[in-house]
């Protein structure tokens, strides 16, 4: 491990220059601030925020489970109460007439200082949704377009492509049939299905898989011929089931990602949807884009990559030859530890595949949040070093496990890990579950029928 | 409309009582069959096959095409029966029709769509790096840096949205002024946006309307060469009715749908959401698939909610040919169903396939599986025997007799039965 030390050679910057929310601030009036933000406060809420507006009595509980606060040696404005205090609060009593500077602090508080990750909300004792709080001043935000510039450009390629890295149709396809044509140097009938009809499974990946990490979908095809799942991937849009517009409270253009994801799924006929190893996208497709839809839950069964791998490992689909020998530790993922209850799934997997599981403290539901979540880490360069200085806390979680290896079941979470490791110098190798199946697994096909 | 007569359905074979062919014996010949597809007159079943390494060729009824490809995916059978499969050799793709090449290639080729009576076929396509449509072997002219949402009309016109401008990276103010517009026949219309989604033809495909992004908050509709004037919090596709002269959207205000018609409010009834028009022209009969509370589906038809609902999902919303059946796939606690004209069907399936309808729509009938094996359903009965695979039954002209296409125990079977039989 390195000398920690190091971690203090910088401070929080609060005078980030993000371009579009200058840009932004600029075409602003006074009127039209007000009128967003009277509009978004009357309009677009309801009981559940006026309750938690008069309920918090700024007990502070919620600052200790904060990792900003953490981070920031228990700098009170960063705590949750203090960032609604500092953003809604004031919003509020000053009735939308707030000042461009105002708002600039706003933006940086609500997009690059909270991770909506509610860890706060386990500790608040009215169960205070602080992170619904802080979706809300981003929505203010948006309609004020004022979202920081990396994230926005994201959303503009979730809108026009229905994927968040302007991966173009014929590139989505094509990396399917390239991955599908190396993965048969280990097994030769070895298949991608795409638009698979009536297939069981429909498994869905976030638009970073087929742009940078393409190697994760071979790992996939590899771990779904071995078991022998009947399954199939979309050529057409909603195959990324990722959605950045509902952190930067783009709540349109998040729903009609999670009815395209639904779309392609029924279109296939297929019985549920698996989704690779992400937490924000399972959020978005299980929680957020389905309920703006209209739909109370999933429509069509919603399996998170934990669950799925846990059912291949359990049924004996997949078998392990060896298991893994490194020492390793779990990062859990909000959106599926809090989110879904997973963290214990999680373990059992951990446990199957690895012989040396170190656990890492807090834990399960009471981890904290990788940084990155949230939306923080896609606000991207401009608010990177502050980003490091408030992830201190995971940093120094993580060097306490002294563990090789770090699971992260995550594609955010994988991102926020490796920059606080190159950051601070943490020694540590980040995986996802499917690295280690397919490290682990016996590369032969499961006869015991579909 | 459907014209079931052009696509042959009465000069099909509908008095054999089965035939077979041994589909299972094509694994032995090949490395490896893909899934099987079957014509809709039921007398193919064909599947992409491989022989060696990027040896790809098409096996029909056990007969294999002289043609080997180093690529090939997309099998499709259209409706007037002819096989279609997207190829590749040299790493120059193109569309591959009953053995016969096109003569047009491209560096990639996807989306491949026919118009319903089979006569037209499109697909989308890349060539350097540039982005456009061929329909029947004729390439568009324009070609452009990006596209999505390509549509083809019936009568073979096509429309894809297209981007028009560059934009660097992160450039979000130039996304924001529009860099967006819809290519018809590979012209681009001259107005822009920020966004355009779902592109519609009229029934005679002379006009077309799409849904729009003004701005980041402002949606609205774009009919035949102009778009309205209001902005709504969102849209979703329009549809044409009363013979083209007229268009209906659903659009979202005050967070609740509504039907606009012609940029006005149509239906009365407000719905927490409201998607998938299905018109009948003839019957001037609109109807969609709406949420009247939350988390609870129907549909409604000419403003009429049905009294039956979904707590889950409902699919593939449509009309019978002559307009006096509408048809829909409900799901509920799991558990697929037909429902039509607000009758549901007690199927309880895992999985449910769209219905096929005589032109009266008396006959309606739906193949589905439960617990891994398929079955067919004729007017809310689950017809005896059930199937390894079942694929799209197809109804006789007059209304008598069902086409059952099926593989079990590896043995493809082609069987006409009689109606009255099932019902």
């Amino acid at each position: 491990m390195q000398d920690s030390t190091i971690e203090n050679k910088d401070s929080v910057k609060t005078d980030v220059i993000d371009e579009a929310v200058e840009r932004g601030l600029e075409r602003l009036t006074p009127e039209r601030i007000a009128g967003v933000i009277n509009q978004v406060l009357a309009k677009e809420t309801g009981a559940r925020f006026k309750t938690y507006i008069d309920t918090c009595m700024r007990c502070g509980l919620c600052a200790d489970a904060c990792s900003f606060f953490l981070s920031n040696d228990r700098d009170p404005k960063f705590s949750p109460a203090a960032k609604v205090k500092q953003t809604l609060t004031e919003m509020l009593e000053k009735r939308g007439n707030v000042s461009k500077d105002f708002l600039k602090n706003m933006v940086r508080i609500a997009h690059t200082e909270c991770n909506v990750c509610k860890r706060c909300s386990m500790y608040c004792p009215f169960g205070i949704d602080i992170a619904y709080m802080m979706l809300t001043v981003r929505r203010i935000c948006h309609k004020l377009e004022i979202t920081p510039l990396y994230i926005q450009d994201t959303v503009n390629s979730h809108s026009a492509t229905m994927n968040q890295m302007w991966v173009k149709e014929d590139e989505w396809i094509d990396t399917l049939q390239w991955q599908e044509e190396d993965a048969r140097e280990e097994f030769e009938d070895l298949r991608i299905p795409l638009d698979k009809d009536g297939a069981d499974i429909m498994y869905s990946v976030i638009a970073p898989e087929p742009k940078f990490q393409a190697g994760l979908i071979y790992q996939t095809a590899v771990i779904m011929h071995a078991a022998g799942v009947n399954w199939t991937m979309p050529s057409n849009p909603g195959w990324d089931n990722s959605n950045m517009a509902m952190f930067t409270g783009d709540f349109e253009i998040s729903g009609r990602l999670a009815k395209a994801h639904y779309e392609a799924a029924a279109d296939l006929h297929v019985n549920r949807i698996v989704m690779g190893e992400c937490g924000h996208a399972f959020r978005s497709v299980y929680d957020v884009g389905n309920r703006w839809a209209g739909w109370r839950m999933p429509p069509i069964e919603l399996v998170h990559a934990i669950d799925f791998f846990h059912e291949l490992l359990t049924t004996g689909r997949i078998k392990v030859k060896e298991k893994y020998k490194k020492s390793v530790t779990l990062h859990d993922p909000c959106n599926v530890s809090r989110g879904r209850g997973l963290h214990d799934k999680a373990r059992e997997v951990v446990n199957l595949l690895c012989d040396n599981f170190i656990e890492m403290t807090p834990n399960k539901e009471h981890n904290f949040c990788c940084g990155a979540g949230g939306g923080v880490i896609n606000c991207g360069p401009p608010y990177k070093t502050t980003r490091m200085i408030n992830n201190r806390v995971k940093k120094e979680q993580l060097e306490q496990t002294g563990a090789e290896v770090l699971i992260a079941p995550c594609h955010n979470c994988h991102s926020g890990l490796e920059d606080i490791t190159h950051h601070y110098g943490v020694d540590m190798e980040i995986k996802f579950f499917g690295d280690i199946i397919y490290e682990v697994m016996e590369k032969t096909i499961y006869q015991g029928g579909v | 409309m459907n014209d079931k007569n052009a696509n042959g359905r009465n000069a099909w074979d509908w008095q054999t009582e089965k035939k077979q062919i041994p589909v299972k014996e094509w694994e032995s010949q090949f490395n490896w069959v893909e899934e099987p597809h079957v014509s809709p007159d039921g007398e193919q079943v064909a599947s992409i096959v491989n022989s060696d390494e990027a040896e790809f060729s098409i096996c029909v009824n056990g007969d294999v095409w002289e043609d080997t490809f180093e690529k090939a995916w997309s099998l499709k059978f259209s409706p007037d029966g002819r096989l279609a499969v997207l190829a590749a050799n040299d790493e120059e793709w193109t569309v591959c029709i009953d053995g016969t090449e096109w003569e047009s290639r491209f560096d990639y080729i996807w989306g491949m769509t026919f118009s319903s009576d089979g006569s037209y076929l499109g697909a989308a396509i890349q060539q350097d790096g540039e982005y456009g449509v061929v329909v029947n072997d004729e390439p568009w002219e324009s070609l452009y840096e990006n596209m999505n949402h390509f549509t083809l009309s019936e009568q073979g016109g096509s429309a894809a949205v297209v981007q028009v401008s560059s934009m660097s990276q992160g450039d979000i103010d130039g996304f924001a002024g529009g860099l967006f517009s819809l290519a018809v026949n590979g012209e681009p219309m001259p107005q822009t946006f920020m966004n355009i989604w779902d592109p519609a033809f009229d029934s005679q495909g002379k006009h077309l309307a799409f849904t729009i992004r003004k701005n980041r908050s402002d949606y609205s509709i774009f009919q035949v060469d102009t778009a309205w004037d209001q902005t709504f919090q969102s849209a979703w596709k329009p549809a044409f009715i009363e013979n083209d002269t007229s268009l209906v959207a659903p659009v979202r205000t005050g967070g609740k749908w509504y039907l606009y018609k012609n940029a006005r409010p149509f239906w009365s009834n407000v719905y927490e959401q409201l998607w998938q028009i299905a018109v009948h022209q003839e019957k001037k009969s609109i109807a969609a698939i709406v949420s009247d509370s939350y988390g609870k589906w129907t549909v409604s038809q000419d403003d009429r909610p049905w009294t039956n609902h979904a707590d889950q999902m409902i699919t593939d919303l449509s009309f019978s040919e002559q307009g006096d059946t509408l048809c829909a796939l409900f799901k509920t606690n799991g558990a697929w169903t037909v429902v039509a004209n607000d009758k549901p069907w007690d199927l309880g399936a895992d999985k449910l396939w769209k219905p096929a309808m005589d032109a009266t729509g008396e006959i309606v009938a739906a193949r589905f599986e439960k617990q891994g094996r398929y079955h067919l359903a004729v007017n809310g009965r689950v017809a005896p025997g059930d199937y390894d695979m079942l694929f799209d039954p197809e109804i006789s002209p007059d209304g008598t007799k069902i086409l059952i296409k099926s593989i079990t125990g590896g043995i493809y079977s082609r069987q006409v039965l009689s109606v009255d039989g099932l019902i």
